[in-house]
């Protein structure tokens, strides 16, 4: 492998060779960023519902308007006619021409005014005091809402979580119809808010599409009318929010999605 | 879904399969033996350059050739380069100008053939492992495009189980295979470059020697 006479050069230029390779191996080991960015990562995925899981949700922030509505009238009504009913007098004397009677009447004026403003001070301070009450009894009803509202929410999540579990349970012992109606409703409804309702009347028609959809939640072709409603306004109001609810939600699971392949809508727009 | 998050380089190499990591292996060992060689031309090209170069100032000073000869023959190292050419080619003029009886044609002649001889030797070290050099700069970079095919290949049929093929899923793998095609880009370069620079090199030293025998044949017949 090695001559005789490269002997003397041999661990010299194998020193050499292995720097090399060790300067390499630093060098792309420092220039390269070599994790990996995920942005996407950060974004978290959102579920919007039209139909709130536990209806105690809805109970509780009802408080909160009538705490505020309480302390509005309370404070308002009591200054408002005070205040608006005396200025009104003042530019009425004024009218009359003698000068006598015109200073006279100043001198009234003044006084008046003197105690219109010590009333008015006085009644500021009072409204003042007032306020301050109202606000901490509201304050303290605000807290109190939310702090009831709070728990509501948890108590809702926590029955909606133990759902889920059961819901995932079931879905584990192969019944998945379950998973397979909650994702039709909520491609009905994500459907159904892209309708134009006027255009289906009053009543409460039914339509009937075949759709035909790709993993990605696309269609692989327009939707096909299978039973009308009787109004071909309101049919082609409903294909076209079809096609504009793209892409339709499904399920992650891709066992699942076999079940959506072809699917028959049938839905009311206006339900 | 799962991303790899790590794409560090050594969980790059250590997540390919087991035939990318044999030819990253070899590739590695080639690419090592290759700047080795490299290091060891440079530094003995370097040396038959300047020994040439002393030789000639030596050889053209206008001394007296045997004292030449005796200073050479007798130095502790065995004469390399254009010194064991004037070695060989004197060393012969003189054992046959010895015998005497003998023809000016033939004289030469003889010192001509040792003359070539040692300059087939000298030419044959100075080419050493230039072959492997070339080998190793035309045939790497295959080798790691096989590595990267191979692993290409493996990431690809994984892709065949999967209902949704994203780039996340066959990112990593094509990583890890393209990783073969540097190693093996990394050995070719060099070894390339380097190979015609010492190929260049290798023939303008061997002109030199050539030239210095004709010169050197003529010095000996007007001397015989």
């Amino acid at each position: 492998m090695i001559r005789k006479h490269e002997n003397s050069d041999s661990y010299k230029a194998g020193f050499y060779a292995l720097a090399v390779h060790a300067a390499l191996l630093v060098a792309m080991l420092v220039s390269f960023n070599w994790k990996a960015a995920h942005p996407v990562m950060n974004v978290t995925e959102v579920e919007l519902w039209d139909k709130l899981p536990a209806p105690r949700v809805i109970e509780t922030p009802k408080p909160e308007p009538v705490i505020k509505e309480e302390p509005k009238p309370e404070v308002k009504p009591e200054p408002k006619p005070i205040v608006k009913e005396e200025p009104k007098p003042e530019p009425k004397p004024e009218e009359p021409k003698v000068d006598i009677e015109l200073e006279k009447k100043k001198k009234e004026l003044e006084l008046k005014k003197e105690k219109e403003l010590e009333q008015k001070l006085i009644q500021k301070k009072k409204l003042e005091a007032l306020q301050a009450e109202t606000r901490e009894e509201a304050l303290k009803d605000k807290a109190a809402a939310e702090k009831a509202q709070k728990d509501a929410l948890k108590k809702a999540q926590q029955e909606f979580l133990d759902e889920e579990k059961g819901n995932d349970d079931k879905a584990s012992s192969a019944t998945n119809a379950s998973l397979v109606g909650e994702y039709t409703e909520k491609i009905k409804a994500k459907i159904r808010g892209n309708v134009n309702k006027t255009l289906c009347g009053d009543g409460n028609p039914e339509v009937t599409f075949a759709i035909s959809v790709l993993p990605t939640g696309q269609l692989s072709s327009n939707p096909k009318l299978v039973k009308t409603s009787g109004n071909t306004a309101c049919d082609e109001a409903a294909e076209r929010a079809i096609i504009a609810s793209e892409p339709l939600p499904l399920p992650s699971d891709p066992a699942l999605f076999s079940q959506f392949r072809n699917i028959n809508l049938k839905f009311r727009p206006n339900d | 879904m799962t991303v790899a998050n790590d794409m560090s380089l050594f969980s790059l190499i250590l997540g390919a399969s087991l035939p990318v990591q044999a030819v990253m292996l070899i590739l590695l060992i080639t690419s090592l033996f290759s700047w080795w060689y490299i290091f060891i031309k440079v530094a003995t090209i370097k040396r038959a350059e300047k020994e040439s170069e002393e030789f000639e100032s030596a050889f053209w000073s206008g001394g007296e050739l045997n004292k030449l000869y005796d200073g050479i023959s007798s130095g502790r190292r065995k004469p390399q380069g254009m010194a064991s050419i004037f070695e060989a080619g004197f060393k012969e003029f003189v054992r046959h100008k010895q015998q005497g009886r003998m023809e000016v044609s033939d004289v030469m002649e003889g010192s001509r053939r040792a003359m070539r001889a040692a300059y087939n030797r000298e030419l044959d070290d100075l080419d050493a492992h230039l072959p492997f050099l070339a080998s190793v700069g035309s045939v790497s970079p295959y080798i790691g495009l096989f590595g990267t095919v191979w692993g290409i290949m493996n990431s690809f049929r994984g892709l065949s189980n999967v209902a949704q093929a994203t780039l996340s899923q066959v990112a990593p793998g094509i990583a890890e295979a393209l990783v073969a095609t540097a190693i093996g880009l990394f050995a070719a370069i060099p070894a390339v470059i380097a190979y015609n620079r010492f190929a260049s090199s290798v023939d303008r030293l061997s002109v030199r020697y050539e030239s210095f025998m004709e010169e050197f044949t003529n010095i000996l017949q007007r001397k015989s």
